[in-house]
């Protein structure tokens, strides 16, 4: 404790250095942890979606359509509690450039149970009653300033039977989503309604929601509900929602690449910056050192004493700079969904920043112990 | 002494010290060098991007879409479809028939050979007059597909995935479907197949098209052709240059990424600025006795204060070099397919030109306080310290 004073005025020998010094390793840090928290954050959000919701869509990948008919097929396999036919189209609110996002769901008894969706049980029964009725998400419905009760008009480039392409839906609820799925512009409207109404593509979904009654049986009941429909003109793969995120965060896996790349450049360049600097200041301070050790200190103490003032200066800039990334996450999540900062970077970028701090300043601190007191009193 | 000579002498002297400041001169090095480094790689992505979406473009070529919907999003009705043929301004083909290709877009998806990794590529049902639409399809092995028939002609992009070998069968729809042809298409990276459009949509049942694109006699014709097609009642589509339905496809794309790239290398050169503030101001801290001394001779505080900024520029602009020499020996050329969309990072002189510009930046705003300080040295003080 008695250094600490020590160390103290060591550290603020020169402020305007110092405080230069905080500054780069803080923005260094702060690149890390931006960096660093999206990767950890994605595969967090992959890890946390659920392996016991199934999907099944066309093999040829989720954009072609199943026929609603497969719904029999499915139920019938053992395991499967619920099968939840989904279609999905997109459509734009009043400029071309709102995009809103419709999932149309057949509403069936428990249908909320095969979806990661949350929704209150007066919502849900408002739903089932009105044929027209949408469920907005919440974030959707407050970009918009939609209220319970509003209609809302939708463009799409699906026709209808009266040969218009505009729809109109009652908003009757709201829901909230805890997957890290396809964004928050997303309205939920009934299938029966919505098949009934438009031309073409009668009787086919994007794809079946299938709930299941023990998440051990995952991969037994994908297979099986696959094997049904081998060699038919609509072969079908089965995912759990886990891997769907997965294939999901894997299509922008190649820039992890380019993350390590940078990553790696800061902490080239931060560190010899921060070495330099530390030689220049251990030359400054050869006849301070001096009288130190005159006054009795020995070589390992002048050593910890170097070495504990750069660890101060480097955690302390590190912490900073993870928490001005934190700062800029509720941004940087508009981009790349799902984006956290879990407390393994704030240990990994704090344990960086030691180690930083250690290498370069380990050759300063040796020469800084190796002082000469007659030399380096001579010196001044 | 003029103020040119001066410069010059203490330019001349900063520049002789190099050496003796090893350290601190590469710090400024390096910053700069990562910093630019960085950031060029970076931006190589969404200049390659661009330049591969508008590397093929030509002015005489426009999408027909249904009214307010993006391309792939298009419902045209068969009638629609027809009209269309009889539009004026159109360009004739080899068979005197007007240059309209119909398309069918099914987005498929497939397993990268390596990796295993899923990723989306088009299937692109097209009339088979699509070589007189798009030239710059050569065909590198096989032949064109037929019409009526399944048969599929993939791009040389897509050895990435399995099962385009030529003469391979896939399944799409229960129906067994061969490749019969490799083809390049200008500057694309990208995985596509082309199949008969009236064959592709019986087998995925649909029946409007995802899009209709025409080539015009001159690129001078489009206002006119424009008309004509608003014009037209039973058309309920509107016309769009080839040119602007790329710019529109790639806009958020390069936005994002161009936001990420300079969100990164904006805050690596703010760290490499810090770097070269202290470095600097360790090299006048070291030389506040020699400048004491200048200024006691007679030289002026502009001159000090313009050769220490000019030599902070000129350290820092080998950096912007150096690190456009690596991102260029690193990146260029390099396939990423981010987001499933793949094309080529490059390098380009611009990029580098914008990297100089940077250095520039960083070498004047880490230059300027040191360099302020250098040149208010106290004289009296200065030497008195001893």
């Amino acid at each position: 404790m008695k250094f600490v004073p020590l160390i103290w005025s060591g550290i603020w020998r020169k402020p305007g250095r110092t405080v230069l010094l905080f500054l780069q390793v803080s923005v260094a840090f702060a690149l890390f942890g931006v960096l660093q928290g999206m990767k950890t954050g994605v595969e967090h959000a992959v890890a946390a979606a659920r392996a016991d919701l199934l999907l099944v869509h066309s093999s040829l990948g989720l954009v072609d359509g199943l026929p609603l008919g497969g719904i029999e097929r499915i139920k019938s396999v053992p395991g499967v509690k619920i099968v939840e036919p989904v279609e999905l189209f997109g459509t734009t609110y009043q400029k071309p450039n709102q995009g809103v996002g419709v999932v149309a769901i057949p509403p069936d008894k428990d249908w909320e149970s095969a979806f990661t969706y949350h929704i209150a049980p007066e919502y849900l029964a408002a739903f089932k009653k009105t044929r027209t009725g949408a469920l907005a998400r919440v974030e959707l419905a407050n970009k918009y300033g939609w209220k319970i009760g509003d209609r809302i008009p939708l463009i799409s480039t699906i026709q209808k039977k009266d040969g218009s392409r505009d729809w109109a839906f009652e908003i009757v609820g709201l829901y909230t989503d805890s997957d890290i799925g396809p964004g928050n512009d997303v309205i939920i409207i009934n299938y029966d309604y919505f098949d009934e109404a438009r031309v073409n593509g009668k009787s086919t979904v994007k794809h079946f929601n299938v709930a299941i009654t023990d998440p051990k049986l995952a991969a037994t009941v994908a297979d099986e509900i696959d094997r049904r429909f081998a060699n038919s003109a609509s072969e079908t793969r089965t995912e759990s929602l886990r891997e769907l995120a997965q294939a999901q965060m894997q299509s922008i896996g190649d820039l992890n690449f380019l993350v390590r790349a940078i990553v790696a450049a800061v902490l080239v360049a931060l560190l010899f910056a921060t070495a330099t600097m530390m030689m220049q200041s251990i030359r400054e301070r050869i006849g301070e050192l001096g009288v130190l050790k005159t006054v009795g200190f020995t070589d390992r103490a002048v050593f910890f004493l170097i070495l504990t003032e750069a660890l101060a200066v480097f955690v302390a800039a590190g912490a900073c700079g993870l928490a001005l990334a934190n700062l800029v996450f509720p941004w940087a999540a508009k981009i790349v969904p799902g984006l956290s900062m879990p407390a393994s970077v704030v240990v990994v970028g704090l344990l960086s920043a030691a180690l930083v701090a250690l290498v370069s300043t380990a050759v300063p601190a040796v020469l800084a112990a190796r002082v000469k007191v007659a030399a380096a009193l001579a010196s001044r | 002494m003029n103020f040119a000579r001066q410069f010059f002498a203490l330019l001349r002297m900063n520049l002789a010290g190099v050496t003796q400041r090893a350290g601190a001169v590469l710090t400024i090095l390096i910053g700069v060098t990562c910093a630019v480094g960085v950031l060029v790689s970076m931006l190589a992505m969404s200049t390659g991007a661009r330049l591969q979406a508008l590397g093929d473009v030509r002015d005489d070529r426009v999408a027909l879409n249904s009214i307010g919907a993006r391309r792939i999003m298009s419902n045209i009705t068969r009638e629609e479809a027809t009209a269309t043929l009889d539009l004026p301004y159109i360009r004739n083909g080899s068979d005197g028939k007007p240059i309209v290709v119909f398309e069918s877009l099914v987005p498929i998806e497939g397993r990268r050979r390596v990796s295993g990794t899923r990723i989306y590529f088009p299937l692109v049902g097209i009339s088979a007059n699509v070589t007189e639409y798009y030239p710059e399809i050569h065909f590198t092995a096989g032949r064109m597909f037929r019409r009526g028939l399944h048969e599929l002609i993939a791009s040389d992009a897509c050895t990435q995935f399995t099962g385009f070998e030529l003469g391979n069968q896939r399944a799409l729809r229960g129906i067994d479907w061969s490749i019969v042809g490799r083809f390049t298409q200008g500057h694309t990276h990208q995985c596509i197949v082309y199949g008969d459009v009236e064959t592709i949509m019986a087998t995925f049942a649909r029946n409007t098209y995802s899009g209709v694109a025409v080539m015009l006699r001159s690129a001078g014709d489009y206002e006119a052709f424009a008309r004509a097609v608003k014009d037209n009642p039973s058309l309920r589509l509107e016309a769009q240059p080839e040119r602007a339905m790329m710019e529109e496809g790639m806009k958020s794309f390069t936005a994002l990424l161009n936001f990420v790239s300079l969100f990164v290398g904006t805050i690596m050169a703010l760290g490499a600025t810090l770097g070269a503030v202290n470095s600097l101001y360790s090299i006048v801290d070291a030389r506040r006795r020699e400048l004491a001394t200048l200024r006691a001779i007679g030289f002026a505080p502009a001159a000090i204060l313009t050769s220490v900024l000019c030599e902070s520029v000129l350290l820092a602009l080998p950096g912007a070099l150096l690190g456009s020499a690596f991102a260029w020996a690193f990146f260029n050329g390099m396939k990423a397919s981010p987001f499933g969309f793949t094309f080529q990072l490059a390098v380009t002189p611009a990029l580098a030109v914008l990297g100089i510009e940077w250095a520039l930046v960083m070498g004047l705003a880490g230059g300027l306080l040191p360099a302020l300080r250098a040149a208010r040295v106290p004289v009296t003080a200065a030497l008195r310290a001893t």
